[in-house]
């Protein structure tokens, strides 16, 4: 087979797919890049098994048809380097050898057997749940959501984002079982309730696909795989197979203690004085009383302490409640308002932290941080 | 204890006497725990390969150690340092620091102290010792090793300065080889070399240790004799009968390295939060890689799926013939930490 492409376009197309490959693949023939080429559509996939990333590029001038092989590195290395002009591959699909033909030059490469490439699972066609999504809400879901996911082996369900669909809206929900965060949208919706468990790695490959995407995704799942469907792309991953915690029952309700404060002078804030808390704990202090917000932190061991003031509105008893710096900001930097409302019982149980107003309506955000038990 | 383990064997089997003697491994890919004086002579060190040894001194005499008895002649050893105080600190079997300062019996000096434990152990044990007298940690140790075996050596304030300034920083107690050939390769050979660079210098070349090597080449070191000195790490190793080439391989014997970690982890009531993994070629290059996890490692099966982790992490380019696993960095309760809440799902 043979066909003629952009070596600028080209490499586009290839860069967004290769980052699903994993740089200790199980399997050598993972490292490389299935072209496949029927009529005038090229194909290329790109797969570490668990998850898929397939694109499309409609070529004027091409010749025959065939699937194979190409080592990924190599070929993206090598269009690195080219200026942008037209380049034509030739392929023998049986001895699996690859020529470059560029203005100048030829380049040659030994491929693989397009055969020897896993196939694609199949997605079963009558319990597929079919949903559309405008990108935009899709992007806000994972990007507000993914650095909440935990990173344990032995609960994998919290290694992903819990995607939520229901006749109302659609949610996404991850948590470390330190901080959590719910990010709901009611301008997205399901006929009927379903949900699934994304893993983190698919999640941030939509999260780089994304921000270009200006139609909207089309996504289909059921029980084992999940599909989504860009202009370009479409990416299909395993799914985190069990049940997500029941994780509304654990967002505390009755929280009397209410705080508004600036975002980002409270940020600013506890990132100064963090630099002086234990580095072991990166614990601050909050103390809240009489619209004023005392945060502290101090390191016994190089006799180092820091406070700072700062004013808020508060409505509540005086409370003094302890969070892991690092956490705490994590969560402030992911909230895009300009004042956040802080909700608290007590020093034990969760704080939640909110935005006072959304950057959309149809948005819902809550993030809920554990504090940290100051014994001394 | 004079080539402790090598003596103690000359002792129990008197064939033994006056030959050339190592205690350790005699097969292919065994290692001298410890060489006689007889077969010092030939150039047989401690930790060197059984085949090179056999090679430099081709008599000889491989024998199997025995650390139970070890331990027993140890206990003797230290039994008769408490006759004289309970400030011991214990280095290995046959080494211990002392504090003399202030003793239960015996006349107010360090030196003639030293000289009737020798005299007593010898009589318990029929063991020679070494002695090394000073007022502290490093420079006792370095003296120790002046006039061994079966001597002693004093270093005194008054001349503590002129010793350190004509030793060889390869002799100096906590500088190891490769520091030493680093030093050599800057032309400092001896202590009064060492004295020349300052405490910035030394700290950008060799980190925390520079302050160290400063102090003591000033014939410094504020240490105390601490008799109860914690344990820091619990670990286990295993060294193969042939060298080890597949992931396969060497996970399964990661297990078994695993089981017996687990065994002494449990037994010491630590908690580790930090895992180990060595491994050693087979050309001797030694590997460490480490994680760190927050709380401490609890389950057994925490301690080999992160042991798998670390060996999964790696990618080994020559054959394998020591896999090792350490647990350290033990987390205190009394500390008073504070700790971080989790969502009870």
């Amino acid at each position: 087979m043979k066909f003629v492409v952009s070596s600028t376009d080209l490499l586009s197309h290839l860069s967004a797919i290769s980052k699903v490959i994993s740089s200790k693949s199980t399997m050598p023939i993972l490292d490389n890049f299935l072209f496949g080429l029927t009529d005038a559509e090229l194909t290329i996939t790109a797969s570490d098994l668990e998850s898929t990333l397939i694109t499309h590029m409609e070529l004027d001038n091409t010749e025959g048809e065939g699937v194979i092989a190409v080592p990924a590195k190599l070929l993206i290395d090598t269009l690195k380097e080219f200026p942008e002009q037209p380049l034509t591959f030739q392929i023998n699909t049986d001895n699996f050898s690859v020529e470059i033909f560029s203005d100048n030059g030829k380049y040659s490469i030994v491929g693989q057997s397009g055969e020897d490439f896993p196939e694609l699972p199949e997605m079963g066609e009558e319990e597929a749940t079919s949903v559309t999504i405008g990108p935009k809400i899709l992007l806000n879901g994972i990007e507000k959501t993914l650095f909440a996911t935990a990173d344990d082996e032995l609960r994998p369900v919290m290694n992903g984002i819990f995607v939520e669909l229901t006749p109302e809206s659609m949610g996404f929900v991850a948590s470390d079982a330190h901080k959590l965060v719910r990010y709901r949208r009611s301008d997205a919706a399901s006929e009927f309730e379903s949900s699934f468990i994304l893993p983190k790695k698919p999640a941030s490959l939509l999260r780089n696909l994304l921000p270009k995407e200006e139609y909207d995704v089309k996504l289909e799942f059921d029980n084992k795989n999940a599909m989504f469907t860009l202009t370009n792309y479409k990416l299909i991953c395993r799914l985190v197979e069990g049940n997500y915690p029941s994780y509304n029952s654990v967002i505390p309700k009755d929280n009397p203690n209410k705080m508004i404060i600036d975002r980002l002078a409270f940020y600013n804030t506890v990132k100064r004085v963090s630099v002086f808390s234990n580095q072991a704990s990166n614990l601050v202090k909050l103390n809240i009383n009489d619209n004023q917000l005392v945060v502290s932190a101090q390191d016994i061991d190089f006799s180092i302490s820091a406070v700072e003031r700062l004013s808020c509105e508060y409505d509540g008893e005086e409370i003094e409640i302890g969070f892991k710096s690092t956490f705490l900001l994590e969560i402030l930097s992911n909230i895009s308002a300009s004042d956040v409302r802080m909700e608290m019982s007590d020093p034990s149980r969760a704080g939640l932290l909110l935005p006072v107003e959304t950057e959309e309506e149809a948005e819902d955000v809550l993030m809920l941080l554990m504090p940290m038990m100051i014994n001394a | 204890m004079d080539a402790f383990y090598a003596s103690v064997e000359q002792l129990d089997n008197p064939e033994l006497k006056g030959k050339p003697v190592a205690v350790g491994g005699s097969r292919e890919r065994g290692v001298v725990a410890a060489a006689s004086y007889e077969a010092r002579k030939y150039g047989v060190r401690s930790a060197m390969s059984s085949k090179v040894a056999k090679r430099k001194c081709p008599d000889l005499i491989f024998v199997k150690p025995r650390f139970s008895r070890y331990k027993e002649i140890s206990n003797q050893i230290r039994e008769v340092f408490f006759e004289y105080t309970d400030l011991v600190e214990p280095l290995s079997l046959d080494e211990a620091y002392l504090d003399v300062t202030y003793v239960k019996k015996g006349k107010p000096s360090a030196t003639l102290i030293a000289q009737e434990i020798r005299k007593r152990i010898l009589e318990e044990t029929k063991l020679t010792a070494s002695a090394g007298v000073s007022y502290n940690k490093f420079l006792a140790k370095v003296a120790s090793d002046v006039n061994k075996p079966n001597g002693i050596f004093v270093v005194t304030p008054k001349n503590a300065q002129d010793f350190i300034d004509n030793l060889e920083v390869r002799k100096f107690f906590g500088i190891g080889k490769v520091t030493a050939e680093k030093l050599n390769k800057m032309g400092i050979w001896f202590g009064r070399d060492l004295k020349q660079i300052d405490r910035f210098e030394l700290v950008r070349l060799f980190g925390k240790s520079g302050n160290y090597y400063y102090e003591i080449s000033r014939g410094e070191d504020l240490r105390p004799v601490q008799p109860f000195r914690e344990r820091k790490s619990v670990g286990a190793e295993q060294t193969f009968f042939t060298d080890l080439f597949t992931e396969n391989d060497l996970e399964s014997e990661l297990l078994g390295i695993a089981d017996i970690l687990w065994e002494r982890y449990e037994r010491s009531n630590a908690k580790a939060r930090t895992l180990t993994l060595k491994y050693k070629y087979a050309d001797f290059e030694q590997h460490t890689r480490s994680k760190t996890i927050t709380g401490w490692v609890t389950g057994k099966n925490e301690l080999i799926e992160g042991a798998k982790d670390l060996l999964h992490s790696e990618t080994f380019i020559k054959g394998i013939r020591l896999l090792g696993l350490t647990l350290s960095n033990f987390q205190h309760e009394e500390k008073n930490e504070p700790v971080q809440l989790t969502i009870d799902f």
